[in-house]
């Protein structure tokens, strides 16, 4: 069926509407408030210029420490979460396909199915189990005569149990994205490497993962968009603990804009943050395609 | 095709507008209002009541709406009550005592001693501990409603009293531990409510936290480092609590069962909230004690914060002063307030203290609270209290109670640190 330039276009109309509506307007209104003394009870108290954005880059304020200190937790988190997200997320995968049909669909509804919990019940639980004194993990240790663990109020424990946390309620996410992709596989690939006598691995590399490429890399690309985004589990979790190492550049910029109810200062945070989501899932997306040129 | 563009684009106007904002007077109302009080005048009353409390404080309302028909008070309580407040219409919300000073400086809310003498009342029909938590510069800038200090439970199952001093903390210690090394006096949690250990050790060793210039918290004092080392000691020196405890750790440990299956440190006694006593009430029963906070420090004094009823700096109306006036006038009365007071809070309204004080039995927990109101201490009223010690609560009490190495020169360096950062907020307050 053909449809004419004016209806594809109407069709698009709701979609551009609300774009505009809901990202453009409020990106550019953001953008404009962050160069601006602007308060959430008073409104614009004046322009500024870059001096919001001056006072977050130099170091010697607080503005500046605690967004470089919640960057640099952020990252931190990015980096430890993207291979469990992604990497296990996958494995998960692969293991299902490799079952019988019904408890194919078993499996992946099961493992899908904390996706479905919220943020608020998924960190109440994580945090029952990683209470340091007389939580779940820690009885299990002391009752196999280990030491138990201040889980929650010492490092690296925290980031541990804020991982588990997010790697439990968000994987299956990313998984039931790889279980789509495998399922495109051409089978008759998998026949002609076989009979050209590749092992399980070989399989996997020169015949899986070339087809599922663009699924890993799109995979990729949303968990370190996610994961940068982190909020929930450690705001309820660890409540940004201890001493500030788990505080999230989203929790830093929720607590300047409605706590220190600076507006102004907190918008540009988040066009800072914003700018630096950005550049990194451009590299991610450059390095994504590179590699296609070079197969 | 042109009728279809047109009405598409109709159609995305009507939507636009529907958007768009609405009458001011419009409210995230927490209920429906009635066909009975469609002429009435509506007071939008906020607080963040979401918790045990909030039946009660509604049931104060539903009784004023009930009582008359000129008034109706639409009541919310929302998680994020300050948040609402700050970007939405309402005339009456409940603060607590150290937001007034920001609230008031952000020209949000005004002064209610006009209410206060249209209702026949006076910051004197108020415990005398009221009028630092209200009375500001110009005027006093709530009504008080109640205070809630640092409370002390206590398991009478481990000990007969609740502790009083220091020493009478280092002794329950060494008899429980005698009996059992998981067993402890008490516990120092590493975050939570720590700023109520902190201001309470802060006032019973007689350390004064505001500025020369009144305008922030100066940590950076020898006397503090002195008090708030006591923290310490009683982890790593006398022994008083278990390390390692984190947030809302003293309520968990009191919490404990040793003896059962959840394992753990278990504590005789919990310095914490008196929020929590329904759950400690459910879990102990009639082997609940309530007590004073225990002299750690040169004198007692106990720190804990307040809920006030502030009046938005918008209201001008007179008919809706005259609402608001009725709504107070039916609150504080013994009779009704007293409602509060059932769900744990010490209201500091004196003739309801009095009812209280007739009804002790009735309302234990308040009854004990109201037993310090004479020892209590307010926070200083600085800009954005809660920013200004926010580092404290975060880094410095934590360092203090993890680090059983911790310097006393570490932690001078780090009140400096909380000082720099109260100084840096204390300056972000209007016309600076």
């Amino acid at each position: 069926m053909k449809i004419s330039k004016t209806v594809s276009s109407l069709m698009f109309l709701p979609f551009l509407l609300f774009f505009i509506l809901f990202w453009m307007v409020p990106f550019l209104y953001g953008l404009y408030v962050s160069f601006h003394s602007w308060t959430v009870s008073g409104g614009n108290n004046g322009f500024v210029g870059l001096d919001n954005y001056i006072r977050i880059l130099s170091p010697g304020n607080m503005y500046h420490d605690s967004f470089m200190n919640a960057l640099g937790n952020t990252l931190y988190f990015v980096v430890i979460s993207l291979v469990p997200l992604v990497v296990f997320a996958l494995l998960l995968a692969l293991l299902i396909e490799n079952i019988p049909g019904k408890l194919k669909v078993f499996f992946r509804t099961v493992f899908f199915i904390s996706y479905a919990v919220s943020v608020t019940a998924v960190s109440a639980i994580f945090k029952w189990l990683f209470t340091g004194n007389g939580g779940y993990i820690n009885n299990v240790l002391e009752g196999f005569g280990l030491d138990s663990i201040g889980w929650l109020n010492n490092q690296p424990y925290a980031w541990i149990a804020v991982l588990a946390a997010t790697v439990w309620w968000t994987i299956g996410y990313n998984m039931i994205l790889f279980v789509n992709a495998l399922d495109e596989v051409d089978a008759s690939l998998y026949e002609a490497a076989s009979l050209d006598g590749a092992n399980a691995w070989e399989r996997f590399w020169n015949v899986t993962f070339p087809s599922i490429k663009g699924v890993f890399v799109f995979v990729t690309i949303i968990t370190v968009i996610a994961s940068f985004n982190l909020y929930g589990q450690t705001l309820l979790i660890t409540e940004g603990g201890p001493a500030r190492s788990t505080m999230s550049l989203t929790m830093i910029i929720q607590n300047t804009i409605f706590s220190q109810n600076n507006l102004g200062m907190g918008s540009a945070m988040a066009i800072l943050m914003g700018i630096i989501m950005v550049f990194i899932t451009l590299v991610q997306f450059l390095i994504g395609f590179r590699k296609d040129d070079n197969a | 095709m042109k009728k279809l563009l047109m009405g598409t684009l109709l159609s995305s106007a009507v939507l636009l507008a529907a958007c768009g904002n609405g009458d001011t007077g419009t409210t995230t109302d927490s209920e429906e209002i009635p066909e009975e009080a469609a002429d009435a005048t509506v007071i939008r009353f906020l607080n963040g009541f979401t918790g045990g409390d909030g039946a009660f404080m509604k049931e104060i309302v539903d009784n004023f709406n009930d009582s008359q028909d000129e008034y109706f008070v639409n009541e919310s309580q929302e998680p994020e009550h300050y948040t609402q407040f700050r970007t939405g219409d309402y005339e009456l919300v409940v603060m607590h005592g150290v937001n007034l000073e920001t609230y008031s400086a952000d020209g949000l809310i005004q002064p209610v001693d006009g209410i206060l003498e249209d209702v026949g009342m006076s910051i004197n029909d108020f415990h005398p501990a009221a009028e630092d938590l209200v009375g500001l510069e110009d005027g006093n800038y709530g009504i008080p409603l109640d205070i809630h200090p640092l409370t002390t439970f206590y398991n009478k199952n481990l000990t007969e009293e609740a502790p009083e001093t220091y020493e009478d903390l280092v002794t329950l210690s060494a008899e429980l531990q005698a009996e059992n090394e998981n067993m402890y006096a008490m516990g120092i949690p590493d975050s939570g409510l720590i700023e109520f250990y902190t201001l309470t050790l802060a006032a019973q060793n007689n350390v004064d936290l505001l500025s020369e210039d009144g305008r922030y918290l100066d940590f950076a004092q020898e006397d503090l480092a002195d008090a708030l080392w006591i923290l310490h000691d009683m982890i790593y020196e006398d022994n008083i609590s278990p390390a390692g405890l984190g947030i809302d750790g003293e309520f968990h440990a009191f919490m404990q069962d040793t003896e059962g299956d959840s394992g753990g440190n278990q504590t005789a006694v919990a310095l914490t909230g008196p929020w929590y006593y329904q759950a400690v009430s459910d879990a102990y029963g009639d082997d609940l004690g309530i007590g004073s906070i225990p002299q750690l420090g040169d004198q007692v004094a106990v720190y804990g914060n307040s809920h006030v009823i502030s009046l938005a700096a918008s209201v001008e109306d007179e008919a809706m002063l005259e609402g608001i006036s009725a709504f107070m006038e039916f609150m504080y009365q013994p009779e009704n307030l007293s409602n509060w007071a059932a769900s744990g809070q010490a209201p500091l309204h004196t003739e309801t203290m009095n009812y209280i004080e007739e009804n002790a039995d009735e309302y234990p927990l308040p009854y004990q609270n109201q037993q310090m109101f004479d020892d209590y201490v307010a926070a200083p009223a600085v800009y954005q209290f809660g920013e200004q010690i926010r580092y404290m609560n975060e880094t410095v009490i934590g360092r203090i109670v993890r680090e059983e190495n911790l310097t006393r020169e570490e932690l001078m360096e780090e009140l400096e640190n909380a000082t720099g950062v109260a100084q840096e907020i204390a300056d972000t307050a209007p016309n600076q």
